[in-house]
C-alpha cells in the first residue's frame, strides 16, 4: 500500500504543480496577493509530496519490493545498503524522479528564502517553476513511472550494473542535477521578468545567490564525475569530451558567462537583454543535456537509458520550453531599457569579454557536440568528434581568457587603467615564469608550451591574491589596518578570489597531467619491476579475493624508491557474479598531488600479466581547483549583500531562514 | 575616441573574435574528427593510409589472440569483409568474442591490419554501439536477443 | 479501502494548504519597487563603507553615489506612480478556490487510476521470505540464495530443477538438472527430467543430447515408461517408423492396463501402423502438448503438488454443484491415490448426500468405497 501511497503522491505532486502554474500567474496580472501568496504554499507542499514520493522508492530499493518494476530491474538483495540506496537514481525512472525532486525542492527554497523579492516576481518565478516541474512530472508519470508494478514479483531481482556500484556514482548524479536544475530558478526569473516587462540592477542581485548555488553544485558534480570516470573505468583518463560530459560542461560555462554579466548588470544596469539571454540559454543547456542523456541519441559511455518514446516526450518540453522561451524573448526584450555605457578598458570590458569567450567556447563545445548527430541525420555519415577537435578549438579559445582573467578585478568600474593594472600584475607573471623556470629545472626539460601553461596557472593564483593584497593594503599601510580593511572586503572578494585562483591550480593540473605524464604497458611476471615517475614498482604476484557479490584477482605491487620500499599498490579485475561481469579497479597510490596508477590487463598464458602503469604528476591539482572553486562560491554564496531587498525587515540582521518559514 | 567609436571598436573585436573561433572550428572539422567505418565499407571507401577512422563491428567469435604479449589481435567483422585488428594496451573489462567494439586509428601504409589505438566496448554487457547496430541491421545481420539495441 | 481513505487525507490535506492563503484576508500588496529601493539603499551604503575603508577613491565613490541615486530616483518615482491597489474583491478567490478543489482530486484520481496499481500491497522480500506460503518465486529466490552460498548441495538442485520446469525457466532447469546429476547420482527421474528439459529447450525435438540421457536411464531401470516413450518418439521424429513402432507397442505392453498414458501410446501406434502408407510424410513430428502431458503423468512424485491442485479445485467443484456423479467417483479415488483416506471418506459421504445409498448411483459409490478400503461409517443403515 505504501508503494502505491507514493505513487499517488506523485500524482498530487503533479496536480499542485498544475494549481502553482496557474494561479499565481492570475494573482500577479491581478494584483491579488492572495493568490499570489497560493505560489509558496503550493511550492512546499509540492515539495513534500515529492519527497514523499521518492522516500517511498527509496523504501522499496532498500526492503528489495520487487513487486516494483523499477526495483526488480535495478537492484537485487544481495547488494550492499548503500548501493541499494543509490541504485534509485541509478537507472532512468528513479534519475528522473530526483531530477524532479531537486526541482521542486528549488521552487521550496526560493518560497521560503524568497522574502526579501517582490511578491509579483517570486509568484511569477514560481509559477514558472511549476511549468517546468508539471512537464516534468508528467513525462515521469506517462512514459517513465518508476512505480510500475509487476504481480506476480519476482524472486530476485536483476542487480544494478557493477560499474555503476561505486561512492562517487552514488554521489555524482545528485551533484549535477542540483547544478543542472538550480539553473531553473535563473531561468525562472528570466522568464518572470520578461512577463512582467521590467527588469533593473536589483534583479541581478536577487538571481545572483541561485546562479551562485546552482553553479557551486554543478562545479562539484562534474569535478566528481570526472574524478569517478578517473578511478573507476581503469583507463587513466580524467575527461574525455563524451557527449554525456559535455551536457553538464556547456551549462556549466554558460553559467559562469552568466554569473559574471549579473554582475555587470547589478553594478551597472547595462547588459541586461545579454543577462536575461544568458540564463534562458543556461537552463536550455540543461535542457538540452537532459535530453541527450535521458533520450539515448546518443550511444556514450554514460548512457544507459534508451527509449524512443521517452525522446520524443523529452523533446517536446525541450522545443515547447526554449522555443517558449525564445519566443518571448523575441516579444519583450524591446521592452527593457539599456543601461549604462562603459569603455572597452574596464571592468565591465573585462567581464564582456568574459561572455564572449565563454559563450563562444560554448557554442563550440554545442557544435562539437551536436554536430555529428545533425549529420547523421541529414547525410547518414557517421563521424566521432573526440578529444582532439575540442582541444584544438575549446583550448585555444580558452587562452585569452585565462590570460585575462587576473586583470578583470583589478579594472575599476567604468573606466580602467590598464597599464597601471599591468604593472600592478608584473609581479605575479614573474612569480608565474619563474615557478616555471624551476619546473622545468626538475623536470629536467620539457615541452615550452607545457612550461608557459604552467606559468599561466600560476599567474592566475598570484593575480588572484595580488587583488586582495591591493585592496587590503598590505605592505602599504600598517598591519593593523591592513588586516582591518582585508577583514573588511566583501565576501564575493574573497569568492571572487578562489574561484580565480582555483582555476589557475585546475589549470595547472591540467598542464602537468597533458604533458608530463608517462604511461607503461608491460606484462610482468612475479618478481619483475617497472620504472614510473622516479619510483619503482615490483610486481609480487596475484592474489584471489571475494566480495560481497563478486570475486575478484588482485596483484600485489611494492613501490620503491632508491632502493627502499616506501609503499604497496593493490589493484584487481572483479567479476560481478550475478551479471557475470567484469570490472577493473585501478589501483591508485597518490604521492603530494602527484599519483601512480596501475591496472591490469589479460593473464597470459605463461603465468605472467599485461600492466599497466602511469605515472600522473600533479593530477589532483585538476580536482583540487575544482574544490577550491566551490569554496569561492561557497564563500559569496554567504555575502550578506545577496540577501537585501525586503523592506521591512532590512535594518535587522539576515536572518532569513528562519523568518521566512513562518 | 567618441562613444559611437568605442561602440563600433568593443562589436568589431566581437565579430572579429567570433570570425575567428568560427574558422577554427571549420578548421577542426577538416582536421580532428575521424569517420566511422565498418569493414564491409572499406574496400570501397580508399582511404589514405594513416587516416584516423573509427572501425566498428563485431569481435569475429575465435580471432582473438590474447595472453602472448602486450600486443592482442583480433578481427572486426560485419559478415561483409573482416578487418585484422592490432592493438597495444589493455582491452576494456567488457571486450568479448561475438560482441560489438569500435577501434580507432588507423590502417598502416601497404598493410591492411588497422593498427588501433583506442579500443571501446561499453559499460553494458548487452551494448552494442550504435554505429555498429544500425549498419548491421541495414546489412540485414540478424541481432539474436539483443533487445537493447537502439 | 484504508489506502482510499489515506489517498482522501493526502488530498484534502494539500487543497487545505493550498486554499489557507485564499481565505484569509489578504495584506494590501506592498509596492513592487520598494525591493528595488532596499538594494539601492544597500548599494550606497557600500559605496560609503568602501570609501571610509579606503577601498575606493572619493572620487570614484561620487561617480558611483551619482548613478545608485539615479536607480534610486527612477525605482521611487515609479513607484508613486502606482495607486497600491485595494482589497481585491473576494470573486477570484472563490473561483481560486474552486479551481484548487476541483483540480486536485480530478487530476490525482484521473492520473492515478490510470497509471496506479490500487490495492496491490507493498511487498517487502523479507516479510516474503518469512512468510512465503504459495510464492512459487519466492520458494526459488530461496532456494537460489542457498545454492548461490553452497553451490555443491545437489539435493537442493534435485529440488529446484523441476520447480524450474513448472514455471518455465527450462534453461534453469537443464543447468539444474545438470548440477543435480552430477553432484549426486544419476537416477531415471533426474535423467528422464532432464531429458524433457532439453527437449522442451529445443521446441519439442528429442535429441542427441536427451536420447544419451534417456539411454543412460534406461540402463538403469529398464521399466521406466518415461524414458521409453521420448526414445520412441525420439524414433518417430527420426523417420524410423518401424523401429518407433516396436518400441511404443513394447511400452505398450509393459504398461499396466489403466496407466494413464496408455491412450496416447496408442494413439501413437495407431498413427504409426496407418503412416506405414503415406510414408512419404516423414516429417519430424513434434510432441503434441498432449505427449507432455501424458509424459509428466509418469512421473508421479514431482507432479503431486499439481495434482493435489487439480484435485482441490474438484472438490471445490462439487461442493457448488454435487449433482456429478462421475465427479465424486474421481474424488474419491484420486483422494486414496494421494493417501488422503480421510479425505477419501469426507468425498463418500457428500457424494452419498447428493446420491443416497438406496439408488444405483449411491450403491456404486458405496461399493467403490469397499474396493478401496473406506466404508461411509453410519450412512450405510
Amino acid at each position: 500500500m505504501i508503494i502505491e501511497l507514493g505513487h499517488y503522491a506523485l500524482v498530487l505532486a503533479l496536480a499542485t504543480a498544475l494549481v502553482q502554474a496557474i494561479v499565481p500567474i492570475a494573482g500577479a496580472r491581478r494584483g491579488d496577493r492572495a493568490l499570489m501568496e497560493l505560489a509558496s504554499s503550493a511550492a512546499l507542499v509540492c515539495a513534500l509530496l515529492v519527497a514523499f514520493s521518492f522516500a517511498v522508492l527509496t523504501f522499496a530499493y532498500v526492503t528489495s519490493d520487487f513487486s516494483v518494476r523499477n526495483v526488480w530491474e535495478n537492484s537485487h538483495s544481495l547488494k550492499p545498503l548503500i548501493y541499494k540506496i543509490s541504485g534509485v537514481w541509478g537507472n532512468h525512472e528513479g534519475s528522473m524522479l530526483l531530477w524532479l525532486l531537486i526541482l521542486v525542492f528549488f521552487s521550496a527554497l526560493v518560497a521560503l528564502f524568497g522574502r526579501n523579492l517582490p511578491e509579483t516576481l517570486k509568484a511569477t518565478v514560481l509559477a514558472v517553476q511549476a511549468w517546468i516541474a508539471a512537464a516534468f512530472a508528467l513525462f515521469i508519470l506517462l512514459t517513465s513511472n518508476p512505480f510500475a508494478r509487476l504481480i506476480p514479483a519476482p524472486g530476485e531481482g536483476k542487480d544494478l550494473n557493477p560499474v555503476l556500484q561505486d561512492v562517487g556514482l552514488a554521489i555524482h548524479p545528485p551533484l549535477l542535477y542540483l547544478g543542472y536544475v538550480g539553473f531553473s530558478v535563473c531561468f525562472s526569473f528570466a522568464i518572470a521578468a520578461l512577463i512582467e516587462g521590467r527588469i533593473d540592477a536589483a534583479w541581478a542581485r536577487w538571481v545572483r545567490p541561485w546562479t551562485l548555488a546552482a553553479w557551486t553544485f554543478l562545479t562539484a558534480g562534474i569535478a566528481m564525475g570526472s574524478y569517478w570516470a578517473y578511478y573507476e573505468l581503469g583507463w587513466g583518463g580524467w575527461w574525455f569530451w563524451d557527449p554525456v560530459e559535455n551536457a553538464s560542461f556547456m551549462p556549466w560555462l554558460a553559467g559562469t558567462a552568466l554569473l559574471h554579466s549579473a554582475l555587470v548588470m547589478e553594478k551597472r544596469e547595462a547588459l541586461k537583454i545579454w543577462t536575461v539571454l544568458l540564463a534562458i540559454m543556461t537552463f536550455s543547456l540543461s535542457l538540452l543535456g537532459t535530453f541527450l542523456v535521458r533520450s539515448g541519441v546518443l550511444t556514450s559511455v554514460h548512457a544507459f537509458a534508451t527509449d524512443p518514446t521517452r525522446g520524443i516526450f523529452i523533446l517536446a518540453i525541450l522545443v515547447v520550453f526554449i522555443g517558449g522561451a525564445f519566443s518571448l524573448f523575441a516579444l519583450r526584450a524591446s521592452r527593457l531599457k539599456s543601461g549604462g555605457l562603459f569603455a572597452p578598458i574596464s571592468r565591465e570590458g573585462a567581464l564582456v569579454l568574459n561572455n564572449l569567450i565563454l559563450t563562444t567556447a560554448t557554442a563550440t563545445v554545442l557544435t562539437g557536440t551536436l554536430y555529428p548527430l545533425v549529420l547523421e541525420a541529414l547525410t547518414g555519415e557517421k563521424i566521432s568528434v573526440g578529444a582532439p577537435f575540442f582541444n584544438m578549438t575549446f583550448g585555444l579559445l580558452m587562452l585569452p581568457l585565462l590570460c585575462a582573467v587576473p586583470f578583470g578585478p583589478l579594472l575599476a568600474w567604468k573606466r580602467g587603467d590598464f597599464t597601471g593594472v599591468a604593472q600592478r600584475l608584473f609581479v605575479a607573471a614573474a612569480v608565474g615564469l619563474v615557478v616555471a623556470a624551476v619546473y622545468y629545472y626538475v623536470m629536467n626539460g620539457g615541452p615550452v608550451l607545457a612550461l608557459l601553461g604552467i606559468a599561466l596557472g600560476v599567474f592566475l593564483i598570484v593575480g588572484a591574491l595580488t587583488d586582495l593584497v591591493l585592496r587590503s593594503g598590505i605592505g602599504k599601510v600598517a598591519g593593523s589596518i591592513a588586516w582591518k580593511r582585508l577583514s573588511g572586503l566583501p565576501r564575493s572578494a574573497f569568492g571572487t578570489a578562489l574561484a580565480h585562483a582555483g582555476l589557475g591550480v585546475t589549470l595547472i593540473g591540467i598542464v602537468a597531467v597533458t604533458a608530463f605524464e608517462t604511461e607503461t604497458v608491460v606484462e610482468m611476471k612475479p618478481g619483475m619491476t617497472v620504472d614510473a615517475g622516479g619510483y619503482t614498482l615490483r610486481f609480487d604476484g596475484m592474489r584471489q579475493g571475494r566480495g560481497p557479490n563478486y570475486t575478484e584477482e588482485t596483484g600485489h605491487f611494492t613501490v620503491s624508491r632508491g632502493g627502499v620500499a616506501v609503499t604497496e599498490i593493490w589493484s584487481s579485475k572483479r567479476l560481478y557474479t550475478a551479471r557475470r561481469m567484469p570490472t577493473t579497479e585501478a589501483g591508485i597510490r597518490t604521492f603530494g598531488l602527484s599519483q601512480l596508477y596501475v591496472s591490469l590487463g589479460d593473464p597470459m598464458t605463461d603465468g605472467g600479466i599485461v600492466v599497466r602503469v602511469w605515472w600522473k604528476p600533479l593530477i589532483l591539482c585538476i580536482w583540487g581547483g575544482a574544490l577550491i572553486m566551490m569554496a569561492g562560491g561557497i564563500v559569496s554564496l554567504s555575502d550578506r549583500r545577496l540577501r537585501v531587498g525586503a523592506p521591512t525587515r532590512a535594518k535587522r540582521p539576515a536572518r532569513l531562514a528562519l523568518g521566512a518559514a513562518e | 575616441m567618441t562613444r559611437k567609436q568605442k561602440r563600433l571598436a568593443i562589436i568589431g573585436g566581437g565579430i572579429g573574435f567570433l570570425t575567428a573561433a568560427v574558422l577554427l572550428v571549420m578548421f577542426a572539422f577538416s582536421q580532428a574528427v575521424a569517420y566511422f567505418y565498418v569493414p564491409g565499407d572499406l574496400a570501397k571507401a580508399g582511404l589514405a593510409p594513416g587516416t584516423r577512422i573509427r572501425l566498428g563491428g563485431l569481435v569475429e567469435t575465435g580471432s582473438l589472440k590474447r595472453g602472448e604479449g602486450k600486443t592482442v589481435t583480433f578481427n572486426v567483422t560485419d559478415t561483409l569483409g573482416t578487418i585484422p585488428v592490432t592493438y597495444t594496451g589493455i582491452l576494456p573489462d567488457l571486450f568479448r568474442e561475438g560482441q560489438g567494439v569500435v577501434a580507432e586509428g588507423a590502417f598502416v601504409a601497404g598493410s591492411s591490419v588497422f593498427v588501433a589505438d583506442t579500443v571501446l566496448a561499453k559499460h553494458d554487457e548487452t551494448y552494442m554501439p550504435k554505429d555498429v547496430a544500425d549498419r548491421l541491421k541495414a546489412q540485414g545481420v540478424a541481432l539474436g536477443g539483443k533487445e537493447n539495441i537502439q | 479501502m484504508l489506502f482510499w481513505i489515506l489517498v482522501a487525507i493526502l488530498t484534502a490535506a494539500a487543497a487545505v494548504v493550498l486554499i489557507l492563503p485564499l481565505m484569509r484576508a489578504a495584506a494590501p500588496l506592498s509596492s513592487p519597487h520598494s525591493h528595488d529601493i532596499e538594494v539601492y539603499r544597500d548599494q550606497l551604503e557600500e559605496v560609503a563603507r568602501d570609501q571610509t575603508s579606503g577601498l575606493i577613491s572619493g572620487e570614484d565613490a561620487e561617480l558611483a553615489r551619482a548613478e545608485i541615486a539615479r536607480r534610486l530616483l527612477a525605482a521611487s518615482a515609479a513607484d508613486t506612480g502606482i495607486q497600491s491597489s485595494g482589497p481585491k474583491s473576494l470573486r477570484s478567490n472563490r473561483i481560486a478556490q474552486l479551481f484548487v478543489l476541483v483540480s486536485l482530486p480530478a487530476v490525482g484520481l484521473c492520473l492515478y487510476l490510470a497509471t496506479g496499481s490500487p490495492g496491490v500491497p507493498a511487498q517487502p522480500l523479507a516479510a516474503r521470505l518469512a512468510n512465503a506460503g504459495e510464492d512459487i518465486n519466492i520458494l526459488i529466490a530461496r532456494a537460489e540464495n542457498h545454492l548461490a552460498a553452497n553451490p555443491g548441495d545437489g539435493r537442493g538442485w534435485d529440488l529446484l530443477a523441476p520447480i524450474y520446469m513448472r514455471s518455465g525457466r527450462v534453461e534453469d532447469a537443464v543447468a539444474a538438472y545438470d548440477q543435480a546429476i552430477r553432484l549426486l547420482e544419476p537416477t531415471p527421474a533426474r535423467l528422464g527430467g532432464y531429458a524433457e528439459a532439453l527437449i522442451v529447450q529445443s521446441g519439442g525435438l528429442v535429441t542427441a543430447d536427451a536420447q544419451q540421457a534417456l539411454k543412460k536411464s534406461l540402463a538403469l531401470d529398464p521399466n521406466d515408461p518415461r524414458s521409453e516413450f521420448y526414445l520412441a518418439l525420439g524414433l518417430k521424429q527420426e523417420g524410423k517408423q518401424q523401429d518407433a513402432l516396436a518400441a511404443f507397442r513394447k511400452l505398450a505392453g509393459n504398461s499396466p492396463a489403466d496407466a494413464p498414458w496408455l491412450p496416447l501410446v496408442n494413439q501413437h501406434i495407431a498413427e504409426l501402423s496407418a503412416g506405414q502408407a503415406p510414408a512419404g510424410n516423414t516429417m519430424p513430428a513434434n510432441p503434441t502438448s498432449e505427449d507432455m502431458a501424458a509424459a509428466a503423468q509418469m512421473d508421479a512424485g514431482d507432479r503431486q503438488a499439481m495434482i493435489r491442485g487439480m484435485v482441490d479445485s474438484l472438490s471445490a467443484k462439487l461442493k457448488e454443484n454435487p449433482a456429478n456423479f462421475e465427479g465424486w467417483m474421481r474424488l474419491i479415488r484420486s483422494h486414496v491415490v494421494l493417501d488422503q483416506r480421510d479425505k477419501a471418506r469426507e468425498a463418500l459421504q457428500q457424494g452419498l448426500k447428493a446420491f443416497p445409498a438406496t439408488g444405483d448411483q449411491g450403491k456404486q459409490l458405496l461399493a467403490l468405497g469397499r474396493e478401496l478400503g473406506i466404508d461411509a461409517d453410519g450412512e450405510e443403515e
